[in-house]
């Protein structure tokens, strides 16, 4: 069998062809044509059919991960979206939580009013009213204003329309009965309800989450739809799936109905390929380290399961979204974070990027600031004659003008100045990556880190050592982790129904059925798409806190009949939980079940592991020796420092640092004091 | 001159600190609103985190909370140190000391802080604190909130001055068992007390090691260096100003229905000085204090977070300039004055506990007499807020619900002012309708911008909103508010804004129009609270709005056609698109 990866990134599109059967991988990096991403994606897997010498109609399934949603709520480049809500609340998408994003601007701008997903004009009202606990109708659905209002909005061109009712995700029939009378009165629009997208309470960040599906679907359904085409006139006759937030692929059916859960699809991907790198070397407890040009994204994987983000922790483009999303941690910090002294005389690096245009100083394309890149420049980390495998120079003067001038700022030497650069981005990464760890009451010691993407590598083993981690794990092809992510990956879907249980009140046959129904309701999903129920398993799980808390956590439930003693089990995970997560726990405290979820998985063919090639002697995978500047004891210190090609490393061969390692998509610094080996799974291992 | 300022650190170190500081601020208050129970914390956010020196200067701030509890955090532990020290007692591992003296630190009453001190191989090296907002302190009437007729200090609830509820690590079980005794919702408020506890005991470890990892010297070093820093920011910003004094009036409400005139429409004044890199904010001229009547500020708590408040939000807007530390530093360039037994200034045991709405209009204040300085950098005046505590039994339990209602800001220079939100000093969040439904017997009727009422600009003001409570039993409430009286002001030839109202709607149909504050009254199933929020005022003459954003704001329904037309001049085509001859012949006429 034959799989595919692709992942579109700002400046390029990875893609890595994977035979299940030969073990055989290709790999292929093409431009992304930001206007139409397809079209690079079409090319490019053409492209690599062609290197990989297989014919195109040969490949079984594609996997993709996409930025258009993302990219369309971050540039609020979205569709004139119109909104139905019950009578009395429509301004909710707009007051919001009453709350200003900053404590200290009087000049802010609040997205939600300022860029509203949906217009004040094109938000209707319509008489109707449920209430808790069950979602009684209070007041009927005054059907003929529902009518009115989807005149009203066709007549305005308004395509996209979201329905949001209170207390819909208790009872759905209101929403559901709108969508039938909109679609009566106007065939052609793409409804969302906000039962569908996200059936829990907190009205708000519901209706927004309803609103920001309307807003980006149209763009990722006619993406979807027109990748589909491109893929098939380039002579592919395999199926397609989409990347989604929550980890798992999905079929473009549903991706072309919730778009909104493909809004993390790349750094998804990314968590994936970290996994699989990590499995690769016998590693089940990973932090992902992916680091790029502008950001890194940090990822926690436990036994083999990376961690979801809770409801309320899941932003994109200032707005919340509740939908199921893998626990992602992205700061300001790469290779292209700037540098500065700021006014009142203080050493910062970052949040700002100099990105990929016009870049660190090194790339000779303008950048006249001082970057991350520009001290491993300095220092000797990046070597020039083999920046990405020689395809591109760096201007090392340049990076020493600026660096000398940021050292003349702090009265600081050169090297100094740029180990300095180093030492707070590295903190400021690390101080990520304790908020996602000793902040949750993971220890993070007992965790490997894996380091990917163009500057992961060039700073795992230094972050790692902060944070008192072990090992740092390289995989393959840093450069290319997310696509590999892609082929990895399960076809993952989730089913949500709030409850609100009182652990001294619990209706058990109540639990019994809401879990039986998601349970089927899986089924049915996977049996649509077609996926053998050999192939698939489900996983329950609730929220639940203690009754009076705002905020839940997440914890597993047995599968089997529902009976008390199952869900006493879960409710004592919950306190173990809690006392993990916050270092405390009240067990003599109500506990309220607030939703129950079931995951669903199709378990998708894999790709073999690869089966690296035997290396060579140490001094045949000796490039030079350069001298590289390193902190020994707090001060910098120019040390004879072998650089090596990572194709040419001898395998299981302890090696001692300093060295450098260098590969045509990214430069591993191993520092001294470390050592590191070329391992039979493929990766670089290095220990500290 | 700092007592460690002579010890070096590079800046490396500094902004390494600086970041882990921040960081373990952050999970302090992360973790406390994750873990506490009443919606006032969790869901209202009105709480705070800090970290703090051996000598209670503030280091860091959690960035969520509101800035009107972490401010007061270095205030609550210098008193809290000055009051051990007079009693001839100290601080040692173990301990967790509570604290809501409001004439020793502490915002008001209710607000009380749990300190932990951090030692580093047996020497005090800082604190960890936190503060929150608790349902109810067993003042006279249940809630913390809309106690408008306490008469003194001790009508206003429990007081502690440094009371150690946990001495060397021993659980003080007496202390415990009073609170559970004289506060109504105990389990509630207990439970919100000891997540403040857990929150701020992992404050203190993270910050133990941090210290371990840097080592003393380098983080005393880089402590003063941060404070420094932000000192240098401020200054910097003050610097730029133009010299002068600016002067400033607002008033507040006061008791609108109280036949006695000393305790209604009360005057604040504020005097803001340019001194070099320095500013003096004299609030001399303001009202004398009320001595039996709860809208006295505390000096140190509230009245210098919202001069401070103001001050960095103007000169320093993180919008504009990005991330600004919180620290002590920050503050080192001002100087505040304000004559004792003032509004601002009080006298013990004058009481306090209604000061929120009045500190947020000392702010409101001060942005006005900033505003003549650096009229770019403010909005025109803000709409202020209201607190309404809602209460019943069920059985022999109190239900307590705190709503804090929304007030709006004035347009600002190159933009409308922001609708419907926190102001100022105070950064809460509502409640979901959805949690309020399900957990209380109360129903929201109503929930929406209020159309029609536009402080008129050429950036108009934030709108306010309208939100409807309905009881679905019998009950009680009690309400503490400003902004009925006066119209937040307009600014450089803007209109002011439009006054708060809020009415309540009784089962058998009669209404009735309350003053902003009530103080406890029964409410019967089937009353409804009408809150209309305040519009804060226009920024800039209205006739020069742009007609597209007075047809954009028509099209929207916030304002009739009419009022296009005669408030801003501008004239609509029938498609609702401004028509261009038409308004350019009303506003050359």
């Amino acid at each position: 069998m034959r799989l595919v990866g692709v992942d579109v990134g700002g400046t390029f599109t990875d893609l890595i062809l994977a035979d299940t059967e030969t073990g055989a991988v290709t790999i292929h990096k093409v431009s992304t044509t930001p206007d139409d991403p397809s079209v690079g994606v079409a090319e490019g897997v053409g492209g690599l059919c062609d290197l990989a010498g297989v014919p195109r109609q040969s490949v079984d399934h594609v996997l993709h991960g996409t930025t258009i949603a993302t990219n369309a709520a971050l540039e609020h480049r979205g569709a004139e979206c119109g909104l139905i809500t019950t009578r009395g609340y429509r301004d909710i998408l707009h007051i919001g939580r009453h709350q200003r994003p900053q404590h200290y601007s009087i000049r802010q701008a609040i997205p939600w009013q300022a860029t509203p997903l949906v217009k004040r004009r094109h938000r209707h009202v319509v008489t109707e009213r449920l209430v808790p606990p069950k979602g009684e109708v209070l007041i009927p659905l005054a059907e003929e204003e529902v009518r009115q209002a989807a005149q009203a909005l066709r007549e305005a061109g308004i395509v996209s329309i979201a329905i949001g009712f209170l207390f819909s995700y208790l009872n759905p029939a209101h929403e559901r009965r709108a969508r039938e009378l909109v679609l009566e009165e106007h065939p052609d629009a793409f409804v969302t309800i906000s039962s569908d997208v996200a059936p829990q309470f907190r009205e708000f960040e519901r209706f927004t989450t309803a609103a920001m599906n309307a807003f980006v679907g149209i763009k990722v359904r006619e993406y979807v739809a027109r990748l589909d085409r491109r893929l098939g006139e380039t002579g592919l006759r395999s199926d397609l799936h989409i990347m989604a937030s929550n980890g798992g692929v999905v079929t473009p059916a549903t991706v072309a109905e919730l778009p909104v859960f493909t809004m993390l699809s790349g750094p998804a991907a990314g968590v994936l390929g970290g996994a699989w790198a990590g499995a690769l070397s016998g590693h089940r407890n990973l932090i992902t380290f992916d680091v790029g040009g502008t950001s890194a994204d940090i990822g926690i994987v436990t036994d083999g399961t990376f961690s979801e983000a809770t409801a309320r922790d899941t932003w994109i483009a200032g707005f919340p979204l509740l939908v199921p999303m893998i626990d992602i941690h992205t700061i300001g910090a790469g290779g292209g974070s700037i540098a500065r002294v700021d006014e009142g005389g203080a050493f910062r690096v970052g949040p700002h990027s100099a990105g990929a245009r016009p870049g660190p100083a090194a790339y000779g394309r303008g950048g006249t600031e001082p970057t991350v890149t520009d001290a491993h420049v300095v220092l000797g980390r990046l070597v020039p004659a083999n920046f990405l495998g020689g395809a591109m120079s760096l201007d090392v003067p340049a990076s020493e003008q600026v660096i000398d001038g940021l050292a003349a700022r702090l009265g600081l030497g050169r090297e100094e100045a740029a180990l300095g650069v180093l030492t707070i981005i590295n903190a400021s990464m690390a101080n990520a990556i304790r908020s996602r760890t000793v902040q949750k009451g993971i220890d993070p010691r007992g965790y490997a880190l894996v380091a990917f993407g163009g500057a992961g590598p060039l700073h795992g083993a230094e972050v790692a050592r902060e944070l008192g981690i072990g090992e740092v794990i390289v995989p393959p092809h840093p450069g290319i982790t997310s696509a590999m992510g892609l082929l990895t990956s399960d076809i993952k879907v989730d089913a949500l129904r709030t409850a609100f249980q009182a652990s001294t009140a619990l209706d058990l046959p109540r639990i019994a059925a809401d879990f039986a129904a998601m349970e089927a309701e899986i089924g049915a999903r996977f049996a649509a798409d077609g996926i053998e129920p050999a192939a698939t398993r489900t996983a329950r799980a609730a929220d639940m806190r203690y009754a009076g808390q705002g905020y839940e956590l997440r914890v597993p439930f047995d599968g089997g009949p529902v009976d008390a003693a199952l869900v006493a089990r879960a409710i004592a995970r919950f306190h173990a939980a809690h006392r993990a997560e916050y270092g405390h726990a009240f067990p003599d405290a109500t506990v309220e079940i607030v939703n129950l979820r079931v995951t669903g998985i199709g378990v998708r063919p894999k790709p073999a592991n690869p089966s690296p090639r035997g290396g060579q002697p140490l001094a045949a995978a000796t490039v030079r020796t350069a001298e590289v500047v390193f902190a020994v004891d707090g001060a910098p210190q120019r040390l004879a420092t072998s650089v090596l090609a990572r194709e040419a490393l001898p395998l299981g061969e302890r090696i001692s640092g300093p060295a450098i390692v260098i590969q045509t998509d990214t430069t591993t610094v191993v520092p001294p004091g470390a050592t590191f080996v070329a391992d039979a799974g493929g990766n670089l291992i290095i220990t500290l | 001159m700092d007592a460690h300022g002579s010890i070096t650190v590079d800046p490396i170190t500094t902004s390494v600190v600086q970041g882990a500081l921040e960081n373990i601020a952050v999970e302090v208050g992360y973790k406390l609103m994750r873990m506490s129970y009443s919606s006032i914390i969790r869901e209202s956010e009105d709480f705070g985190a800090a970290l703090v020196d051996a000598e209670g200067r503030g280091l860091a701030e959690s960035a969520q909370s509101t800035p009107l509890q972490s401010g007061p955090i270095p205030g609550y532990v210098k008193h809290m140190l000055r009051i051990l020290a007079a009693r001839g007692d100290t601080v040692r591992p173990g301990d967790v000391i509570m604290h809501n003296d409001p004439y020793g630190g502490a915002s008001h009453g209710p607000d009380v802080a749990f300190i932990v001190p951090v030692f580093h191989q047996g020497e005090l090296v800082g604190f960890s604190g936190t503060t929150a907002h608790h349902l109810d302190i067993g003042a006279l009437t249940p809630g913390s909130c809309g106690i408008v007729d306490a008469i003194d200090a001790y009508a206003e609830g429990l007081q502690f001055r440094a009371i150690k509820v946990y001495d060397r690590g021993v659980r003080n079980d007496a202390v415990w068992q009073i609170l559970r005794d004289n506060i109504r919702a105990s389990d509630l408020v207990v439970g919100d007390m000891e997540a403040q506890v857990a929150a701020s005991r992992i404050g203190a470890e993270r910050m133990a090691a941090l210290v371990a990892r840097v080592g003393l010297p380098a983080f005393r070093a880089a402590c003063a260096a941060l404070m420094d820093h932000a000192e240098r920011l401020m200054r910097r910003a003050i610097a730029k100003l133009p010299e002068g004094s600016w002067r400033a009036e607002t008033f507040i409400d006061g008791y609108l229905d109280d036949p006695d005139p000393s305790r209604r429409e009360l005057p604040l004044v504020a005097t803001v000085t340019k001194q070099g890199d320095g500013l003096i904010v004299d609030l001399t001229g303001t009202a004398p204090q009320v001595p039996d009547r709860p809208i006295n500020m505390p000096l140190t708590g509230t009245v210098d977070v919202a001069i401070w408040l103001t001050i960095r939000s103007v000169l320093l807007d993180t919008a504009i300039v990005g991330h600004v530390p919180v620290n002590e530093g920050l503050t080192r360039p001002i100087t505040i004055v304000a004559p004792k037994g003032c509004l601002a200034n009080p006298i013990y045991p004058a009481p306090t506990i209604a000061r929120f709405c009045p500190g947020n209009q000392l702010a409101d204040t001060v942005m006005k007499a900033l505003a003549q300085a650096v009229p770019g950098q403010v909005s025109a005046g803000i709409g202020n807020l209201k607190v309404i505590a809602f209460s019943g039994l069920q059985g022999e339990k109190h239900w307590v619900h705190m709503e804090i209602f929304e007030g709006s800001y004035g347009g600002r220079a190159d933009a409308d002012g922001m609708d419907a939100v926190d102001t100022l000093y105070a950064n809460t969040r509502n409640n979901p309708i959805e949690d309020i439904e399900t957990h209380l017997p109360l129903r929201v009727e109503r929930y929406e911008l209020r159309e029609g009422k536009v402080g008129a600009g050429r950036f108009r003001g934030g709108l306010g909103s309208i939100r409807s409570f309905r009881f679905l039993t019998d009950g009680g409430a009690s309400v503490e508010g400003e902004g009925h009286r006066f119209r937040p002001w307009g600014f450089d030839g803007g209109e002011d804004g439009v006054p708060a109202r809020l009415e309540i709607l009784r089962a058998d149909g009669s209404a009735q129009a309350l003053p902003s504050k009530v103080p406890h009254m029964a409410v019967k199933a089937g009353d409804t609270f009408v809150c209309e929020g305040p519009a804060g005022g226009g920024y800039g003459s209205p006739v020069e709005r742009d007609p597209a954003a007075v047809a954009a704001d028509v099209a929207d329904g916030l304002m009739s056609s009419d009022a296009a037309r005669e408030t801003f001049r501008v004239a609509l085509a029938p498609d609702g698109t401004p028509d261009v001859d038409g308004t350019r012949r009303l506003r050359s006429g």
